[in-house]
């Protein structure tokens, strides 16, 4: 996903700077950032004051799990300070900005299978026995003497219960429940867009500082410390 | 790594599994925090109990049922952050997007295979076959007894289904993709290739016939045991419900990356039936997932049955063809 499209490659690409008061080399810096890059399935190159990474498939706890492959720049300032400029770009947030088109198609799909499921003759011989099937006066369900000394309602009375219209055919899917799974992927896609840069961005900050927790790094690709010895139930 | 014996099996000798009760971590904090984690899940199965059974019919719909069964996985993500089992568990957005389109999959795609080729269909088929009405006495059953016996013959379908998964090669291809989640979260039990998601949706409840208020209890009882199957919460589980119910515990330990102990704990709800068929093991695991740990990703779970079946067919083709020369005669040795 290299390619340039200026505005468009917002939608998966992210760019910022993080600023460190103290003046780290490009060396100083990535050796601070490498354990983010020792983890499984990622591939990384340094180039002078530049590197880049690239990471397959990572695990759920990778910090870098979302932004799975960029450039970092290092810049020393003149008054002391150094900074990390990053540019980075994510599949997950290019999939997650396109899922609702996948969900408005099955949306589509669902109005035409009920269109063809409608003018079908199965489907209005299927009606007009339903129909047939209400005249037929249905018993009333009895509850058991126990439920109805501790008082359960009563089961309606087929025969009390309101007609159906007779042109009122049900959808047999209704397409609302795909509408509404495509605007909760643009509202994670929103989500992630503003969360994800700033998490990321204080991921670098906290391994160029030095307070990244070791153990949030790679935690669920190592074994626990200490083996428990329990006993069989 | 040496395991533990557990009956005729040794668990947890390729990774670490935790095995009995008394080994399991407690709920850590105050005396509020220990009560409601406590008290919390049987608290909502018994106040769901309740509201269904005192429902009025109005009330009692299965459009209600899924609306409080999404506000109750809302619910629980929150407590994934307020008290999680694992830090290495611990949601994030990618995992949660990721989860988000299984389940959307699950009511969207899956949804329209079943209702051409699923259980809907092969019920409908097989009651015009017979003469399903002599089993009408179930509706004169106690609302609770019928509520439990749809659950348990539910779980007693997916139970075997499962077990069938994890013992015949092509079922196991639909199901190993679900086997590959490296961690326990509210929407997990979504992840997995379609075709196994559509299996293990199958039931036999359909041929009965039952109290529409029976069957949303029976929902209820699935969803306030089921749902913590997939789940970062640590609770302090009663003795009696881990003795009946499925837990976290126990599906963490089916999930986990010992290949002896995922053949256990296979039902859904009901733990009671792994314990009849001696395949329950009482313990929990931390590292979950396969090929120590390696995530799947949307497109090779989408593939991997059919990939991997192909493999296997083609390698099957290739050993028929070289046999002859492969496996020459050769002479019994003497006694």
């Amino acid at each position: 996903m290299n390619i340039n499209l200026p505005y468009i490659d917002r939608i998966w690409r992210a760019s910022g700077e993080v600023r460190i008061d103290e003046p780290l080399t490009p060396e100083e810096a990535f050796k601070r950032l490498d354990p983010l890059f020792q983890t499984p399935g990622t591939s990384y190159a340094v180039e002078g004051d530049t590197l880049h990474y690239s990471k397959h498939n990572p695990a759920a706890q990778d910090k870098l799990a979302t932004f799975t492959s960029g450039a970092l720049r290092v810049e020393q300032a003149s008054d002391g300070t150094s900074r990390l400029l990053f540019h980075v770009r994510s599949t997950a947030l290019l999939l997650c900005f396109l899922a609702p088109l996948l969900f408005l198609g099955f949306a589509q799909l669902m109005v035409t299978i009920n269109g063809w499921e409608k003018a079908s003759p199965e489907a209005i011989e299927s009606v007009e026995k339903k129909d047939k099937d209400k005249d037929t006066p249905k018993a009333k369900r009895e509850l058991h003497p126990i439920d109805k000394f501790l008082g359960a309602p009563e089961p309606d009375d087929p025969a009390k219960k309101k007609d159906r219209k007779k042109d009122e055919v049900k959808e047999k899917f209704p397409p609302t429940r795909a509408y509404v799974l495509a605007g909760l992927f643009f509202l994670i896609y929103l989500v992630g867009r503003v969360l994800e840069p700033w998490l990321l961005k204080r991921t670098f900050r906290a391994a160029l500082v030095g307070t990244l927790e070791e153990s949030a790094i790679n935690v669920v690709q190592q074994e626990p410390a200490t083996g428990t010895r329990p006993e069989a139930c | 790594m040496s395991g533990v014996r557990v009956g005729n099996r040794i668990i947890g000798a390729e990774s670490p599994v935790t095995v009995g009760w008394e080994n399991i971590g407690k709920v850590e904090g105050g005396p509020i925090k220990q009560f409601f984690f406590t008290y919390f899940q049987p608290a909502v199965l018994f106040g769901l109990i309740l509201f269904w059974y005192y429902a009025p019919n109005e009330w009692a719909l299965a459009s209600i049922g899924i609306a409080i069964g999404l506000g109750f996985k809302v619910f629980l993500l929150g407590l994934e952050w307020v008290n999680p089992r694992y830090r290495s568990w611990q949601l994030t957005w990618k995992e949660f997007a990721t989860d988000v389109f299984y389940v959307g999959m699950g009511y969207t795609l899956i949804r329209m295979m079943n209702a051409y080729i699923g259980d809907d269909v092969m019920i409908e088929a097989i009651r015009g076959a017979f003469d399903w009405d002599k089993f009408s006495w179930f509706t004169g059953l106690p609302l609770l007894l019928q509520a439990i016996l749809i659950s348990m013959m539910f779980d007693f379908g997916q139970y075997w289904m499962h077990r069938g998964m994890h013992n015949w090669y092509p079922l196991w291809l639909t199901h190993a993709p679900h086997h590959y989640i490296t961690q326990l979260n509210i929407n997990k039990g979504a992840v997995g290739n379609p075709v196994e998601l559509f299996l293990i949706g199958l039931g036999i409840g359909g041929f009965f016939d039952f109290l529409p208020r029976a069957a949303l209890l029976a929902g209820a009882i699935g969803m306030a045991v089921g749902t913590y199957q997939h789940i970062n919460v640590r609770f302090n589980t009663p003795r009696w419900w881990r003795f009946i119910f499925n837990t976290t515990e126990h599906h963490s330990v089916h999930h986990s990356r010992d290949y002896e102990a995922t053949r256990s704990n296979y039902s859904g709800t009901w733990i009671i039936w792994d314990r009849i068929f001696g395949t329950c093991v009482d313990g929990e695991a931390e590292l979950l997932g396969m090929e120590g740990g390696r995530r799947m990703d949307i497109a090779e779970t989408m593939v991997f049955p059919f990939r991997e079946g192909y493999k296997t067919f083609r390698e099957w083709l290739r050993r028929r063809s070289q046999a002859p020369e492969a496996h020459a005669p050769q002479a019994e040795p003497a006694e």
